[in-house]
């Protein structure tokens, strides 16, 4: 008993990685009576597996910040999940996940996993002590109303929370800190404002063609975009297209793994994207190969912009600006213009520039003048939110009687926050998610004294990570709902576990695809985790015990009601369902027309596709599509920091399988830039800007340019690397009109190398 | 000729995403380091680009196995039904020889059972009317199950550069070569 003793006390010091611990520390969580250890020990290649009959199967959907919102089908025996395909329902996710959703077995049943409620004594120690669910609740009430006896207001509790969970339900985390008072928020979205700004001046709004419909399209520029890496299950449709004669061009500033599979690939200069469209566009407006009658039709301001071409643009200009030969720009602007249909895959990646938006006006522009707009086929596509239509029942709370907040300048709000705007007295103070650091620094009357963090982990992904920890030494409390000790959890007091997607009920839908899926709980949850929305009903119930009144959320929750309470009958209407009840046979796809704005009925002020907004200016931006200068360099080398294929953000590189095929992070140099500096393959090199400082390997390869340097962003358990390092907090051109907040130049990085 | 199924590894749509990788791990949950299937990256000499086109290489469930050949217990047998190779872990004994004498370097030594192990082309699932884990989760059909008798694709080849030739015990996969795009490099910088 003494040796279960030791254990105990070892795993509530540390996250012990071995099975034979794992499996005693489920014992200890009581979460084992009929385990039968089939997830805890390998199948065996000769063992008598059965595939039929043998299994509960359970609904879910991968709720990550992800184009494509994988359907799930879990398989269950005793309780334990064994496996895991995807939905053979869904046309889109097709029976397969990708090599990060094959991972959520191991995820789930991790031992790095967050097992209990934890106290930190002294933030960055890793003197962690386990504390019970009530303790947890206790003290972190407490500070609530100490802050509110204070301050006379909840302005003092900040909370960030961003795309770590997209499960509906999770909406309950704002919710939460409604039915407490007026609070602040970090808004705003780092992923992809400047582009949903600029669809929305062009077209009223962002809302993208069917992806299934990519297949239809006679000709495929993919712009910024890397399917092949992030929406793997999209790259069926292209190569469609492609066997039925479509020609396929890339266009990115890295060779990247989608660049290989197209007919044509262009290393466009970074940030330049914009002068390359224009360039293309000047040159169909002089060969005659506008659609004068779409245009004529069903847009306002082509005759200015037609003139602003002319005045300002010239296809040797767009070459010498953007880097592609000018023979390129006109063969291929001749070649869109004349494919019926043709469409632009927008990423997200170009967008995340000081000029961002302004490039998608005119990438938008393109598109629009060559009449491929509400065409399937067609269409400027970027996202679209179509599909979201929920109740937000989780959301929509009411402050405590006698709440008082923000009276400044109403809050802003981000793209997701679907809440009704009330005309009350106070609002939330809303901070800009994309300075966090520095929004935290700068907040007063009252300061922001604590941080509730959930589905984020700012320590990865924000801005300027050492302005952030400063930042972050002003708090006097954090608390953190996380599954692993990520670098955000190093720097809190107190951290929450909260359930994977197999532990919870909620319903998932995307913002590419357009199906919905539920998500049923196939597990029990895993030691002491609990679903955001039982985290919820239990500070609810501490607060009212200390202080009747003070907080407005629920106190007993059923999730799988509550996720019931997210359906209406215009998700019913749109998904061809009577109940959520037949999601349990799969997946539905929204009955919608494959190509966005078939109908031309825009929803903008003048109804039609805006060549030339008036929206825009009032947002201070130009009328017109017009060219804007990227980012001045501060430093050697742009600095790119995207997506890796085997993250999401700061997520799944972490896993212990993922490390069998994705060990550790690179920074990817071109060789004759390496030979410059005398850096070989495989050698250790500093990365530096004015920002920070990173040490890695280098991998020497052509995909990248030799003026550029490129490094994914990741969160590797026991390895301090972090892009953020090397990453400042400016700000992209636009985002404040739709979602609260410019976005921030992500992309607009630069830095030196060093061998180390 | 027995029925002998193989995998096709179609390199002209394979985008190295590792799915196939995962989802055999999902399948079977092996011991960290104890890797099945891998997604190897082609040598820059056979396709120009690092990192850009790929194999997907498990068992290759040989015509004539080495391992079959070379253990002394028996524990490799070769189903009739359709040619998959299969290791009988309660046979092993876990000497070796197998994972020594495998010219593609297939099975893998499993520290913690203290034996061998390999792709088992998820028999179980072939034989429940099912895709092969790694057959199944691929999102382009670049990785795909076929029956050499009748697998008739032009431009699939039965060697590739950087796989090693032994046609005397003759793997049962086929590949396709990646195709390159036409490069268009900035001309200022």
């Amino acid at each position: 008993m003494s040796e279960l003793i030791k254990e105990k006390i070892e795993q509530t010091l540390d996250c012990p990685v071995t099975r034979r611990r794992f499996i005693q520390s489920l014992l200890l969580a009581g979460a084992v009576a009929a385990m039968p250890g089939g997830i805890l020990k390998p199948f065996r290649s000769d063992a008598g597996i059965v595939y039929e009959g043998d299994y509960q199967i359970f609904r879910n959907a991968c709720p990550r910040n992800c184009y494509d919102t994988c359907s799930i089908k879990s398989y269950v025996k005793d309780g334990v999940l064994q496996f895991i395909e995807g939905s053979p329902e869904s046309t889109f996710t097709d029976g397969g996940l990708c090599q990060k959703g094959y991972e959520y077995v191991r995820r789930a049943y991790s031992p790095d996993r967050i097992k209990y409620p934890m106290m930190q004594e002294g933030r960055g120690t890793g003197n962690w002590k386990r504390i019970s669910w009530d303790q947890a609740m206790d003290k972190i009430a407490k500070k609530i109303l100490a802050l509110k006896e204070k301050d006379g207001s909840l302005l003092g509790l900040a909370l960030t929370k961003y795309s770590g969970n997209f499960g509906i339900t999770n909406y309950c985390v704002e919710g939460m800190m409604s039915s407490l008072g007026y609070t602040t928020r970090m808004v705003g979205t780092p992923c992809w404002p400047a582009g949903i700004d600029a669809q929305n001046f062009d077209m009223g709004d962002m809302w993208c063609n069917d992806p299934e419909d990519m297949a239809n399209s006679r000709y495929l520029i993919l712009w910024g975009v890397n399917p092949a890496a992030c929406s793997v299950h999209s790259m069926k449709y292209i190569y469609e297209a492609q066997e039925r004669g479509a020609k396929v061009l890339v266009i990115d500033p890295v060779f990247s793994e989608t660049a290989a599979k197209a007919d044509m690939y262009w290393q466009v200069k970074t940030s330049t994207d914009g002068a390359l469209a224009l360039g293309m566009a000047r040159h169909i407006l002089d060969k005659g190969m506008v659609d004068e009658g779409w245009v004529k039709q069903n847009s306002i301001g082509f005759d200015e912009f037609a003139d602003y071409l002319r005045k300002n643009v010239t296809v040797e200009w767009a070459a010498k600006e953007s880097g592609v030969p000018a023979k390129q720009i006109v063969r291929v602007a001749e070649e869109f213009a004349t494919a019926d249909p043709a469409t632009i895959w927008i990423g997200y990646g170009l967008q995340r520039h000081t000029n961002g938006g302004a490039n998608v006006r005119a990438i938008d522009a393109l598109v629009a003048m060559t009449g491929n707009i509400g065409k399937t086929g067609g269409g400027a596509r970027y996202g679209h939110l179509y599909t979201w239509g929920f109740n937000y029942h989780a959301l929509v709370m009411k402050q405590p009687k006698g709440s008082k907040g923000w009276t400044g300048k109403a809050g802003p709000k981000g793209e997701f926050d679907f809440s009704e705007g009330g005309a009350a007295k106070y609002s939330d103070r809303g901070l800009n998610i994309n300075k966090t650091a520095q929004e935290l620094l700068d907040a007063t009357d009252p300061a922001v004294k604590m941080l509730w963090v959930s589905c984020k982990n700012p320590l990865s992904q924000d801005f300027d990570k050492n302005k952030l920890k400063k930042a972050m030494k002003q708090l006097e409390m954090v608390v953190v709902v996380d599954q692993f000790f990520n670098q955000t959890v190093e720097l809190a007091d107190i951290v929450l576990p909260v359930t994977t997607l197999f532990e919870e009920w909620t319903v998932d839908v995307s913002y590419w695809q357009y199906w919905l899926s539920i998500n049923e709980q196939a597990i029990k949850p895993m030691f002491e985790a609990k679903s955001n929305l039982e985290i919820a009903a239990a500070l609810s119930a501490k607060m009212n015990a200390l202080s009747p009144g003070s907080c407005t959320y629920p106190t007993k929750i059923d999730t799988k009601e509550w996720m019931i309470k997210e359906f209406n009958k215009g998700i019913y209407g749109l998904f061809g369902i009577n109940s959520w009840e037949d999601l349990k046979k799969g997946p539905r796809k929204a009955k919608v027309h494959p190509a966005s704005w078939s109908d031309l009925k825009f929803k903008t002020p003048s109804k039609k596709y805006e060549f030339k907004s008036e929206t825009a200016v009032k947002w201070g931006h130009k009328a017109l599509p017009e060219y804007k200068a990227p980012r001045k360099p501060y430093a050697p080398f742009q600095l790119l920091t995207p997506h890796s294929k085997f993250g999401i953000h700061s997520q799944f590189i972490n896993i212990d399988w993922m490390h069998d095929i994705n060990p550790e992070p690179f920074v990817y140099i071109n060789p004759e830039a390496a030979k410059k500096k005398g850096i070989s393959d495989g050698d250790k090199v500093r990365v530096f800007n004015k920002v920070g400082e990173m040490v890695l390997k280098a991998k020497l390869g052509d995909n990248v340019p030799t003026d550029t340097l490129l490094m994914y962003e990741a969160w590797f358990a026991k390895n301090p690397y972090n892009v953020n390092n090397l990453v400042d907090d400016t700000s992209a051109d636009m985002g404040a009109y739709k979602t609260g907040a410019p976005g921030v130049a992500i992309h607009d990085q630069f830095a030196d190398i060093a061998k180390a | 000729m027995k029925k002998q199924i193989g995998f096709y590894v179609n390199s002209q749509r394979c985008i190295g995403c590792n799915t196939c990788a995962m989802a055999c791990k999902n399948q079977y949950h092996q011991e960290v380091g104890v890797v099945w299937r891998t997604v190897y990256p082609l040598a820059e000499e056979i396709y120009p680009h690092r990192e850009r086109a790929f194999y997907s290489l498990a068992c290759n469930h040989c015509e004539k196995p080495t391992c079959l050949e070379v253990c002394p217990v028996e524990a490799y047998t070769k189903r009739d039904k359709d040619g998959v190779v299969v290791h009988d872990q309660d046979r092993c004994i876990g000497c070796g020889s197998c994972i020594r004498s495998c010219p593609f370097g297939v099975p893998k030594f499993n520290p913690a059972l203290k034996k061998a192990e390999k792709c088992s082309f998820c028999w179980q699932r072939l034989d429940a009317g099912l895709k092969p884990g790694c057959v199944n989760a691929c999102p382009t059909e670049a990785l795909q199950l076929i029956d050499l008798e009748t697998f008739r694709e032009s431009g699939a080849t039965r060697s590739a550069p950087g796989f090693p030739n032994f046609p005397q015990i003759n793997p049962s996969v086929r590949f396709r070569a990646p195709r390159q795009p036409i490069v268009i490099r900035r001309e200022t910088t």
